[in-house]
């Protein structure tokens, strides 16, 4: 990659990761207050008490699992040790 | 002293001589490699940090002894609702290691980069602003270390029955050694201890939570009977629903721009490391914030009594842990927190003596054309971080009300300085000089007055008066003033080639 390049990807990868922190947002408000009203226990514990904890954790796991994996990409970061190797 | 209990200490000196000695390890090993390039390799670890490592210490520093004690208090007041706000902090690892990762290891590596004011340095092209950011860093930083300081040791007293002054010097001084003896490496291998060893704190805290409040059931059970409000998100206007808007800004998104988090882009070893360390911190923060506060809610079984018959949330933890830990076991319990705040305190300390030499110190002799020897940088290093250390233990001793009031600032106030100039400078090419210190400055000012004078925006928390009002005038000064030189911007925001 050249250096262009890498600062497109990464500028890419940001914009991303912010977007990944938007979708948490909406998930935590509906995992959270979305689901507050309804009836129905997990162990014990209201269904929202559970979405909004756990859940949200995992999911947030889900989300950065889908990141690294389908956004993110490796590169060399030191543009000499680049050069050496191309040479 | 002779009420103390010394089957609680002796856990606890054995982690202690384990993290110094962790410090004299990293030091011989590394002594070789130190002559070459000595500051780089004590501040930053010299680019080697694995993804584990990088997780690991990313979240000790980022977890405080707050996040141990007065957080878990304050779940056990407010019920699930506070889980729900503090589950936010999910977010704090992926988006700093995300968004500044790459960018800050790849400046750091082209203009061989220390410390983030480095950075800020090479981008904005004024010392104005670099000694502003180094002095809040100090600032700020040591008011935190001292209230970490305090914290540990109130807990220490509390739970094993010696005396506070005691506690700080046992804890105090071990981290203030490791840490100027092995630098930012022993720093980094010390957290990833911490962390380790928060995560077994905290499940063998649950495991005797749930043994002496007769089981999970029976807890569950009392909890829905006499505390209702506690299954509710808004715990019966105990939670507003702005403060969980204003713990987003605080504890969420506004984290990625804490120096010591965007510090830790500058060390790790390739992009591999910083995916893992992705991944891993996610998975990290979750199960402490979660895990910590859940016990918290879950002490409801061992505290029977009303709030005020415990002297308020800070007493919640420590109470929890004499009364349902075997006494054999009360050493091991507190080393979760203690470790806490241990590394709250190493990474600060680095990076705060970092500012001085870094910064200030070679910055100042660079200007003179003065290369300071190998031998004299060395001496240096050691130590200055030896003397803030031991500086903020003293002021630990007998905390003046000044420290808790520029406690209260730091967190907002760090946020405050340096979001839109790290997050617009490394992102933004109109991002300029005059926009940056308008927005550092102005920012903080404002932010630190509507605090201290307790002025709020429709009851919001300060840090939206803070953020927004550096936001305005990051975009007045970038409008009104010169745009940086296009060679420097050359260097930043690299143009397409001309050929394909």
């Amino acid at each position: 990659m050249s250096e262009y390049e890498k600062y497109q990807q990464i500028k890419r990868e940001a914009r991303w990761t912010g977007l990944a922190l938007f979708v948490l947002i909406l998930f935590w408000l509906l995992a959270g207050f979305g689901l507050s009203g309804l009836p129905g226990e997990v162990l014990g514990m209201p269904l929202w008490a559970v979405t909004s904890s756990v859940g949200v954790w995992f999911f947030a796991i889900l989300l950065v699992k889908l990141l690294t994996s389908l956004v993110f990409q490796d590169m060399e970061l030191d543009e000499e040790k680049e050069a050496k190797q191309h040479e | 002293m002779s009420n103390g209990n010394p089957a609680a200490l002796l856990p606890l000196l054995a982690f202690m001589g384990i993290m110094v000695g962790i410090g004299i390890y990293v030091r011989r090993v590394q002594a070789r490699g130190f002559a070459s390039n000595f500051v780089q390799q004590y501040f930053i670890g010299n680019h080697d940090l694995s993804g584990f490592v990088l997780a690991m210490t990313t979240v000790a520093t980022y977890s405080s002894v707050s996040s141990f004690v007065g957080g878990p208090g304050m779940a056990w007041q407010i019920g699930f609702g506070w889980i729900y706000m503090a589950v936010v902090q999910v977010t704090a690892i992926f988006l700093v290691l995300g968004i500044f990762g790459k960018r800050v290891a790849m400046l750091s590596r082209k203009f061989d980069a220390v410390t983030v004011v480095d950075i800020i340095r090479e981008r904005f092209q004024s010392d104005a602003l670099a000694s502003m950011a180094a002095f809040i860093i100090v600032l700020f930083f040591c008011a935190t270390m001292t209230a970490q300081f305090v914290g540990g040791a109130k807990l220490f007293a509390a739970v094993t029955g010696y005396s506070y002054e005691m506690g700080l010097l046992l804890f105090g001084l071990v981290v203030v050694a490791y840490t100027s003896i092995g630098g930012f490496r022993a720093v980094a291998l010390t957290d990833t201890c911490c962390a380790v060893m928060m995560m077994i704190g905290i499940v063998l805290l649950l495991y005797y939570v749930l043994q002496a409040g007769g089981g999970y059931g029976s807890i569950m059970a009392s909890i829905h009977a006499n505390h209702p409000e506690m299954l509710e998100p808004l715990s019966a206007g105990h939670m507003p629903a702005g403060l969980y808007l204003t713990q987003w800004i605080l504890v969420g998104i506004c984290t990625i721009a804490l120096p010591q988090s965007v510090v830790r882009g500058i060390s790790y070893k390739d992009t591999k490391s910083l995916h893992h360390a992705m991944l891993i911190g996610t998975v990290v923060v979750g199960f402490m914030n979660i895990g910590i506060n859940f016990t918290g809610i879950l002490a409801h079984g061992v505290l029977t009594d009303s709030l005020q018959s415990y002297g308020g949330v800070d007493n919640i933890i420590p109470k929890t842990i004499v009364t349902a830990m075997p006494q054999a076991l009360v050493g091991f319990a507190i080393i979760g927190p203690l470790a806490a705040s241990i590394s709250t305190i190493s990474g600060l300390l680095i990076v705060a003596a970092s500012a001085i030499i870094k910064d200030v110190y070679l910055h100042h002799q660079h200007q003179k054309g003065v290369v300071p020897t190998a031998g004299r940088l060395r001496l240096l290093s050691m130590s200055v971080t030896a003397v803030i250390g031991v500086v903020v233990f003293c002021i630990a001793l007998t905390p003046p009300s000044l420290i808790w009031i520029i406690n209260m600032f730091a967190f907002g106030g760090l946020e405050t300085a340096f979001f839109w100039t790290l997050l617009l400078g490394l992102f933004w090419r109109r991002a300029n000089k005059l926009g940056a210190i308008l927005s550092m400055g102005g920012g903080t000012i404002a932010y630190c007055l509507t605090q201290g004078m307790g002025l709020k925006v429709m009851g919001l928390h300060q840090i939206t008066i803070g953020i927004t009002v550096s936001l305005l005038f990051f975009l007045l000064g970038a409008y009104l003033g010169k745009p940086q030189e296009p060679q420097v911007l050359a260097k930043f925001f690299p143009d397409k080639p001309e050929k394909m």
